[in-house]
């Protein structure tokens, strides 16, 4: 695969009652990765946005955004997945050479509408969705339940990923307020109202308000663009069977297909020693573990025994990972900018040291049904 | 930079009002079928990704892909979902084809699914929720409801529709024959292609305009109805496409320029001064995709088009804004035969979104038809040799719009 560029991104702060429109959040971000490019509207050839119908209340809510997006007279269209699969389809757009320049943005705000209830509408309508007993909280509570009983992992082990993303939240100033805790422990995070046994209000990442844009080029342009490009080298996505029955909960494994063709792609060999950090859309504390498993961040079951602060064995999750604020729509996206962040070297306060290449991931479905991950590297 | 496409199959469930027979994933699975039916040889293990799409709220499920999965063979593969309205389908085609010309690791032949059951949910609800926004802002400025009827806001897709209507009507100084004129072609085709919904062979104009209005100027035996259906097409690359199929299509343009939305809009959409039948999505849309596939005289080279028409207006005003015909001049070339089966530039001979309209699918039927008329393999075959076809789709509020190009020969190098 040839690399393509990220030349600006933005990301709006994140609030879980946000006091200004959709739209104005929506002109914020897209407005703000055109300036980080120090370019004009009418550069942009492409633009994809990632909004969902139920989450905006209102069907095509697509079209209503058009102006405000940037999409005015432009060739332009909409991913109903995560921000970061609608990264891929801008990063299919710009290899397929018909397009120099494509702006991707993605988000929408959990505060007007019942964020759990609409999930309720992916599951299968003829026999989880009337009874409502399967549905995306009871499914990561069966989830972290068969991942601890696989491996012996005890809950203190999954609060701790909890209290280690709710710190690095902490140095993070777009983050969540409500997510941000420098002073929280283990104990903190096993007492907090239970979601669906065994899973705990701090380990869940909750919906918010927040927008976020990413600005991707072609190599050749994007050198011309910034003298600080971020390069996707590799993509892969996968998605697994639906019914939880026909999956092993306690593993991922549309993550680790997706891995092994992203790193095929990005001609990584060993991911364990050669990516600096990952950024990974984790929906709870235990997803976090599973995914850096499936992508051979830690072996089978280990995930927890590796340390993943910042400058650890590994950094995952430096930003505070989708607990530091879950926008639906936007979430995978923020990681990638995250992860670009990174690269650049300008995440004050969280930055890894010398971070050469990153992963970043998103995910829709119940248990992650569908993942996605991006190989970035950093430097020309 | 990426490499060229093609489109070895395309394939349909059946389209009815209520296919209470199957469930939406069952709908999908038809598709599915009859698309690698279509192409001997190929299996659900040759595809290497999916991209899926349809009107999320009319149904009552939402990304309704996940508990698919296994309907559609796409169990432990690649699946993107994309979804812009009406134009889903037209976005999930392109996005089939971007899909392929990335070449994106490990991806070489997609298929993309295109679906529509309408009677499971409300569909005038789902839209009515298009306009609703408005509807709330008109209140606060004190407009009553029962006056809302007068503004184009209200009445989702008809609402605006007759107001698109009249407009083009005034400037093209056309009656209601002339629309009835545009069903009747299009029902009669309709009924020589088999997974069609009103298939109407003695249909004539008087019978048209003998129906009741549901909305000056378009009366109830001019509208599409409101189907249950699936599409489905098969994206490969150029080398793959010759072993698959007799005669691979080439995808040479797409476009899908979006205009500002036509509603009254507030925080920050539409201005709502526009004139819905100026389309100049539609116009931009059709410069970037002949421009992409190297055609100068859409006219002269183009030699069949698909255009989505839930309402026959729309047929007489894309025609032109295509660039197949000067503006003011379609109402004419549906009189003297022109876009007939046998005319010059035959239009919608597989009876148009104006007969079957599984919303969802609707625009990804366009290309599909288009591809298979270049195949030969379409039910209602035009007698000419097909070389050029188009496949058009519009949603949004009138502000969204797709156009595929295709040919059987590739897209020349020299461009």
């Amino acid at each position: 695969m040839e690399k393509v560029g990220i030349v600006g991104y933005y990301q709006v702060k994140l609030y879980s009652d946000a006091n200004y429109g959709r739209y104005e959040m929506i002109f914020e971000a897209v407005r703000g990765a055109i300036d980080m490019a120090g370019l004009k509207k009418k550069d942009i050839s492409t633009v994809i946005s990632c909004t969902n119908d139920y989450y905006d209340g209102r069907t095509i809510s697509n079209c209503f955004t058009v102006e405000v997006g940037g999409g005015y007279m432009t060739d332009e269209s909409k991913v109903e997945m995560d921000g970061a699969h609608a990264v891929l389809y801008g990063l299919m757009r710009i290899l397929s050479g018909n397009h120099k320049l494509a702006l991707v943005w993605g988000g929408s705000m959990a505060s007007c509408f019942p964020y759990h209830s609409t999930r309720l509408f992916e599951t299968d309508p003829t026999w989880e969705r009337p009874l409502a007993y399967v549905n995306d909280i009871t499914s990561a509570g069966f989830q972290m339940r068969s991942y601890m009983e696989k491996y012996g992992v005890s809950a203190e082990e999954i609060a701790s990923v909890a209290v280690k993303n709710r710190k690095n939240a902490a140095r993070n100033p777009l983050a969540l307020a409500e997510a941000q805790n420098v002073n929280i422990n283990v104990k903190e995070v096993l007492a907090s109202d239970i979601y669906a046994d065994p899973v705990t209000e701090l380990m869940v990442a909750q919906p918010c308000d927040g927008v976020a844009a990413i600005l991707l080029a072609p190599e050749r342009l994007a050198l011309k663009i910034t003298d600080k490009p971020v390069w996707i080298t590799g993509v892969g996505f996968s998605q697994e069977p639906y019914y939880l029955g026909d999956r092993n909960l306690y593993e991922s494994k549309s993550m680790e297909l997706a891995g092994k063709t992203a790193f095929e792609s990005a001609g990584i060999k060993d991911p364990k020693r050669e990516i600096d950090v990952a950024e990974l859309f984790e929906s709870y504390a235990h997803e976090e573990l599973i995914l850096a498993e499936a992508l051979g961040l830690a072996e089978k079951g280990k995930g927890a025994n590796i340390n993943s602060e910042i400058n650890g064995d590994i950094s995952i999750n430096p930003s505070g990972g989708a607990t530091s604020g879950n926008p639906p729509c936007a979430t995978g996206l923020i990681r990638v900018i995250e992860a670009a962040r990174q690269l650049r070297g300008e995440a004050n306060g969280y930055q890894v040291n010398n971070a050469k290449k990153a992963v970043a991931s998103g995910q829709i479905g119940m248990c992650a049904q569908n993942n996605i991950l991006f190989v970035l590297e950093g430097g020309n | 930079m990426g490499r060229q496409v093609a489109i070895a199959s395309a394939g349909f469930s059946e389209h009815a009002s209520k296919r209470s027979d199957v469930n939406m994933a069952e709908l999908v699975s038809e598709a599915v079928e009859d698309c690698l039916k279509n192409a001997p040889g190929v299996g659900l293990e040759d595809i290497d990704a999916f991209v899926n799409g349809n009107m999320p709220a009319f149904e009552g499920s939402n990304i309704p892909e996940l508990w698919m999965t296994d309907w559609m063979g796409a169990r432990n593969k690649p699946l993107l979902r994309v979804t812009t309205g009406g134009t889903t389908g037209g976005t999930v085609a392109i996005a089939g084809y971007y899909t392929v010309a990335s070449g994106i690791p490990k991806v070489d032949t997609v298929l993309a699914i295109a679906f529509e059951q309408q009677s499971q949910g409300d569909t005038s609800v789902g839209l009515a929720s298009v306009a609703y926004g408005e509807i709330s802002v008109l209140n606060t400025l004190g407009i009553p409801y029962d006056q809302l009827s007068r503004l184009l806001s209200a009445g989702a897709a008809i609402g605006v529709a007759s107001y698109q209507a009249t407009n083009y009507m005034n400037k093209t100084k056309i009656t209601e024959e002339d629309l009835a004129r545009v069903v009747v072609q299009n029902r009669h085709n309709a009924a020589k292609t088999w997974w069609t919904h009103l298939k109407m062979p003695n249909l004539t104009i008087e019978e048209v305009l003998d129906t009741p209005y549901i909305s000056y100027p378009l009366r109830y035996g001019m509208v599409c109805p409101a189907s249950d259906g699936a599409c489905a097409m098969l994206f490969t690359t150029e080398e793959k496409a010759k072993d698959m199929c007799e005669i691979p299509v080439y995808v040479n343009g797409v476009a899908s320029v979006a205009n500002e939305s036509a509603v009254l809009g507030y925080d920050g959409s539409g201005t709502g001064q526009i004139d819905p039948s100026d389309q100049i999505g539609a116009m931009k849309s059709s410069d970037l995709a002949y421009y992409q596939a190297g055609i100068s005289f859409p006219r002269k080279e183009i030699d069949y088009a698909e255009v989505y028409s839930p309402f026959p207006n729309q047929e007489l005003m894309w025609v032109e804004k295509l660039g197949l015909f000067e503006e003011t001049t379609a109402p004419k070339m549906y009189e003297t035969g022109v876009t007939a089966l046998k005319g010059e530039l035959p239009v919608n001979c597989s009876g148009g979104v104006n007969s079957t309209n599984a919303i969802g699918a609707s625009a990804m039927e366009r290309p599909a038809e288009a591809a298979l008329q270049i195949m030969g393999k379409a039910d209602n075959q035009v007698p000419k040799t097909v070389h050029t076809s188009i496949g058009h789709g519009w949603g949004g509020s009138l502000n969204l719009c797709t156009l595929m190009v295709m040919s059987d020969q590739p897209k020349r190098k020299w461009r």
